[in-house]
């Protein structure tokens, strides 16, 4: 690629005029909506599982109000009772509604599925864009980072990191990102090698925008249709993983409750009062199916062409 | 002959990565409070007995010399002795290997045989009734959390039916149940890959032309469609048995198969730095020759692909 | 052509798979059947090694392979008394010094070497040695010149004197009455001097190198999967009835008691599970096989009194009464268990059942709160150990009636290491946890705990040096009786007036057993792991 010598004003400012227009071109970010509402009208499947999603949302945001009962009231006098209309799903070994603690757990399924996958985008996309995009040694240094990341089992990272840290709820979202993250970085990385070709980029370096700005303006944008798919499927990865945590000890510590501690806690009570371990194990598989299906249909709609 | 100098290139890039994964564990288990030698005693702490053991154990020395040491040792072969199970780390992965490669195979078996037929399935009778069917079956393998499927499978299949053992290792009858739960996951996986794949190429020109030469419908996709599909689907099995080796952890733990999963979990849990260390090494090295393999196959099925 | 590359990929792939499967180990694992006359058991924790010098919580192997000079016997009530073992009778001099023991003869060990005295002296030494790294050392620490031993300045020990194969004299420090009582428990197994020199550091690892005179060998074991002890033919009181006890390695509670209902096992331990007892209590299938054994223990709640406010005896008082204890074992337990008020559980000698009984009175609480300067309450942690969800529900149920006197407790958890660690150093908030006796003496219980150096590991930091330095001397004095009124003195000392710890209550230890299994009796303390010579299986009685 040749430095084009600038050294009038007007070729400066058709070199701009075509830069900007070749950017409205390819940039099409503003399709993405309308394309999400099309994917909406056509896929109802989809459309399902974000309502579910949304539901969930609601729930989680104003449990005080949609839990019929104080999740941590223990009775011991009605320990473990059979669903009735004052304990919808019964309660657990402790006397506590079943049906409210799994409305607050929704919190914490929630917050656990979508703080670390955000974090670990966030940070595996920056390392992607730099990769692609500011030259061999710093690719090279970030992608043996990202060999290493992803030569590492990872529920036994996610452990070794747990276990390092401490057992809480931040430190659940740490583990979850640091584990997480090189797939983003990988996928970003590529498509910053692919668009560094195109001429708008080649334009906008030769008039001299600074190189972040071009990663964040020109770039960052068309990978946002993949970005926004991989964030969709990798919360429910973020959601089993931390079950996967809770059944080796050391996921969400109570008192907050996730799905997956319930679960776990409650599975010793599969032979006589099964509902204790099966309603928060349904709730997990319905909000993971939801965000799964949400993303097949994302991906679908947006971006059919990202390979997995 | 290229092929050979991409092996020992990849092999040789390998090794840092290696050593950083070690040294990343080596310094995590250091920042901690509490040792081996006082997880040990537990109950029965005996405070002069303490500092003696860990001054003969090498835990007082400043860290970056005992991994010095023990990086030295590891390029012999000698990875230690673990602390608490008092024997030679080498001889214990050996024993444990040969469990979790079992259970990986017919796992990975299980996932191939179903996985792929359903995705075919899927693919050539397109949003069919079948083809639902299949792909939320997929789905829903791929969204719950695995001690979850292990304990319904265990609960219905050996306790309520008494169609198999309900743990163990013995028999093949033994290994059915651990190898379904750890392959439904990764037999969603390729299906749905499958099935994208096969469709995308489908859609391609010389399908078409195929058909239009007047090729039955099973001959055009059989000999034409799939071969070529099935690129990203090999690459994808070879990748996952190596993620099926350390996935494995949990299946291991609920079954009782006294596999390399089982070593690392309870290596994290007690402190045993050695016995971590071989595992998660001996763990790398499986993933990065799974990555090796993969990439080599993307140029053995397709010589048109060269390879980096 | 590409396709015949495809073909003979995937038929290479075949060819790898049933290879690798012929050459995976398969050869191990025999099953026992149900008709068989082995005991097949199961556990969640496998033993690291059978050498009971190197540990302090696998007992089960040492207990059935290896003997000890005094054994503790239990009997078919409950109660326990020590017995002979390998030594047949023994003196104690009047000044309680010196304890000759006359050992039995003719007792062959599994290696077919006689026992003698020589392997009693190779024992202790082997305990003591530096080199050996022993964790059970404190058993034997009274004979005299063990201190040297420990240090290294010696190779010899003092205190023991053999005066003939089959007489061995040993002279103490200091008298120390527990000592038969110390020399009964699973941790000073005697071992033979020939075989445990020869097996070096594999001593315990393994079949080849396990060796005692006890009335089963260790046969097999495979690492976190299974071990086979079988029945030693040339026992000195004779073969056992059973032909081995089998025991798979199962982590998983759940899986082990579905293995049980589908009859794989023969014994349930419901400490796996105790909130299942209830299942298990009320069936009529199961509840003639309901097995009850004392829990010589008291499950208790620790204070440090090096965190504020707990320095304050008054609040100390009331944080004791603001445990519902009953509530406790009935909601968690089925209620099986004994309301604790002082430390020396039922079982061991010098009990007094008629304690003051520290009521559960939160008004009462409150008040003194008030006086204490702590009108509105205060905060505090409660930690646990991660994965231990019975330990949770306890914590949570007392969170709960913390919270009912403005004890807000905030439940921390750690994983073991940390959590043992930070005890160690005398940080740790208040815990709970369960003491059961490794012999039949109050020393266990009170030296443990309230001995001045070992209240700080256990971060408890009680500061009633009078109360610590008495428990030390007790060890001492040679009046049975003495020592027993000095105790149940401490103990009023301790709990009531200084409210040094919560104590809770005492569990029993229940198992489900199969009917086929006769004679079978739970350990004395509940804990160690059971004897299973006098155990035997009529297979009749089996359920159909």
């Amino acid at each position: 690629m040749e430095d084009i010598k600038v050294t009038d004003n007007e070729t400066v400012e058709q070199l701009r005029q075509d830069y900007e227009n070749m950017q409205a071109e390819i940039a099409d970010t503003d399709g993405i909506m309308d394309k999400i509402k099309a994917m909406i009208k056509n896929n109802k499947l989809a459309t399902i599982s974000l309502i579910v999603i949304l539901i969930f949302c609601f729930c989680a945001i104003f449990a005080p109000v949609v839990a019929p009962h104080d999740p941590t009231l223990q009775d011991y006098d009605n320990v473990r009772a059979h669903p009735s209309r004052d304990h919808i799903l019964g309660t657990d070994e402790l006397g506590r509604d079943v049906f409210s603690r799994i409305i607050y757990g929704a919190r914490i399924s929630l917050v656990i599925g979508i703080v670390p996958t955000t974090i670990s985008m966030v940070i595996g996309t920056i390392l992607g864009l730099m990769a692609g995009f500011m030259g061999k040694k710093v690719d090279f240094v970030i992608m043996r980072l990202a060999d290493i990341m992803l030569a590492f089992p990872s529920l036994l990272l996610a452990m070794v990191v747990m276990y390092t840290l401490g057992a809480s709820l931040i430190n659940i979202f740490i583990a979850l990102s640091v584990v997480n993250w090189a797939g983003t970085a990988r996928v970003v990385r590529s498509q910053t090698l692919a668009l560094k070709e195109k001429e708008f980029v080649e334009a906008a370096e030769s008039i001299g925008v600074k190189k972040s700005v071009i990663m964040l303006r020109h770039i960052l944008p068309n990978c946002l249709p993949s970005l926004i798919v991989l964030f969709t499927m990798d919360i429910p990865g973020s959601i089993l993983s931390e079950s996967s945590l809770s059944f080796l000890g050391i996921g969400a510590q109570p008192p907050a409750s996730s799905w997956g501690l319930m679960v776990v806690n409650g599975k010793q009570w599969l032979f006589s009062e099964p509902w204790v371990a099966i309603a928060p194990g349904v709730a997990i598989l319905i909000l993971v199916l939801a965000f799964n299906f949400l993303g097949d249909g994302l991906r679908d709609a947006i971006d059919p062409y990202m390979k997995e | 002959m290229n092929t050979f100098k991409f092996i020992v290139k990849r092999i040789l890039i390998a090794i840092p990565v290696l050593i950083g994964v070690m040294l990343i564990i080596f310094l995590m288990l250091n920042v901690v409070p509490g040792d081996p030698v006082t997880l040990m005693m537990k109950e029965h702490i005996k405070p002069e007995l303490i500092e003696r053991m860990r001054v003969e154990m090498g835990l007082n020395d400043p860290v970056m010399v005992r991994f010095f040491n023990y990086i030295k040792n590891a390029a012999r072969g000698d990875f230690g002795m673990s602390y608490k199970l008092n024997r030679n780390v080498t001889d214990l992965i050996l024993n444990a290997f040969p469990h979790t490669v079992k259970l990986t195979i017919f796992a990975a078996l299980i996932a191939w045989i179903i996985g792929i037929p359903a995705g075919i399935i899927s693919a050539v009778k397109q949003n069919s009734l079948v083809d639902r069917f299949l792909m939320s079956f997929s789905l829903i393998g791929v969204s719950m959390p695995v001690f979850w499927a292990a304990l319904m499978l265990q609960y219905f299949l050996a306790f309520k039916w008494k169609l198999l053992p309900v743990s163990g290792y013995a028999t093949l009858k033994h290994m059915i149940m651990p190898a379904i739960v750890l392959g439904w996951s990764s037999a969603g996986t390729i299906a749905r890959l499958t099935r994208s794949s096969l469709l995308e190429i489908m859609k391609d020109d010389f399908v078409r032309t195929a058909r239009a030469k007047g090729l039955k419908e099973r001959a055009v996709v059989v000999g034409h469609a799939l071969k070529n599909a099935m690129l990203p689907v090999v690459t994808m099995m070879a990748i996952q048995v190596a993620s099926l080796l350390s996935g494995a952890v949990i299946t291991e733990s609920v079954f009782g198969i006294p596999g390399i999963g089982r070593l690392a979990v309870n290596a994290i849990q007690t402190r045993d730095m050695p016995l971590l260390q071989g595992t998660v090494v001996f763990t790398t090295v499986l993933i990065i020759s799974g990555n090796l393999i993969a990439d080599l196959l993307y140029s053995v099925i397709d010589p048109r692909i060269r390879v980096e | 052509m590409e396709k015949n590359r495809m073909k003979a990929f995937f038929i290479m792939v075949v060819i790898t798979i049933m290879a690798l499967t012929g050459c995976s180990k398969t050869d191990n694992v025999i099953t026992p059947a149900s008709g068989d006359n082995i005991l097949r058991l199961v556990t969640a924790d496998e033993q690291t090694t059978c050498d009971v010098q190197k540990t302090t919580e696998y007992y089960t192997m040492p207990l059935n392979i290896f003997e000890r000079l005094v054994e503790t016997q239990t009997n078919l009530d409950g109660t326990s008394e020590l017995v002979p073992g390998l030594a047949e009778n023994w003196d104690i001099s009047d000044d309680g010094l010196i304890y000759t023991f006359y050992l039995r003869k003719g007792v062959k060990f599994q290696n077919g070497e006689e026992f003698k005295a020589d392997d009693v002296v190779y024992t202790f030494e082997r305990m003591l040695k530096p080199e050996t790294n022993a964790l059970n050392q404190d058993f034997i620490m009274a004979v005299k010149g063990a201190a040297d031993m420990m240090e290294g300045t010696t190779d010899k020990l003092e205190g023991l004197e053999v005066i003939d194969d089959y007489t061995i004299k040993m002279t103490l420090e200091d008298p120390f009455a527990p000592f038969l009582a110390n020399l009964a428990t699973p941790g000073v197994s005697i071992y033979n001097r020939k075989f445990t020199e020869e097996a070096g550091d594999q001593f315990g690892l393994m079949p080849e190198k396990t060796c005692g005179t006890g009335p089963f060998m260790l046969s097999k074991w495979e690492l976190n999967s299974e071990t086979q002890i079988d029945a030693f033919d040339g026992y000195w009181k004779g073969r056992p009835k059973l032909d081995a006890v089998n025991f798979k390695t199962v982590k998983d509670a759940d899986t082990q008691r579905m293995m049980f209902e589908n009859g794989e096992l023969d014994e349930f331990d419901c400490d796996e599970a105790p909130s299942q007892i209830a299942y298990f209590a009320e069936s009529d299938k199961y509840k003639d096989w309901i097995k009850v054994g004392n829990r010589v223990g008291t499950t208790y709640y620790s204070i440090n009194q090096g965190i504020e406010p707990f320095n304050d005896v008054r609040i100390r008082k009331a944080f004791q009464m603001s445990f519902d204890k009953q509530q406790l074992l009935n909601t968690l337990y089925d209620g099986r268990g004994t309301v604790a008020n002082g430390i020396i559980p039922p079982g061991l000698i010098g009990y007094n059942p008629d304690l003051p009984e520290i009521k559960y009175d939160p008004e009462k609480a409150k008040k003194l709160m008030s006086e204490a300067g702590y009108p509105n309450g205060f905060e505090m942690d409660i930690c646990m150990v991660t994965d231990s969800p019975d330990t949770l529900r306890i914590n949570e149920m007392v969170q709960s009636m913390l919270s009912k006197v403005n004890i807000k407790a905030n439940i921390v958890q750690k994983d073991e290491a940390s959590w043992y660690g930070v005890r160690a150093e005398g940080n740790l908030g208040s815990y709970t946890s369960t003491w059961s006796a490794d012999f039949n003496d109050p020393d266990n219980f009170f030296y443990t705990f309230f001995a001045p150096q070992n209240t700080v590991k256990r971060s408890f930091n009680y500061d009633n040096p009078e109360a610590s330095n008495k428990v030390a001397e007790a060890r001492k004095m040679n009046d049975q009786d003495e020592r027993i009124k000095l105790y149940q003195e401490l103990e009023k000392q301790i709990i009531q007036e200084d409210a040094a710890w919560v104590p809770l209550y005492s569990r029993q230890h229940i198992y489900v057993v199969n009917p086929r299994v006769q004679n079978y009796v739970v350990m004395w303390n509940g804990w160690t792991g059971n004897m299973y010579y006098n155990m035997y299986i009529d297979n009749t009685k089996a359920p159909q």
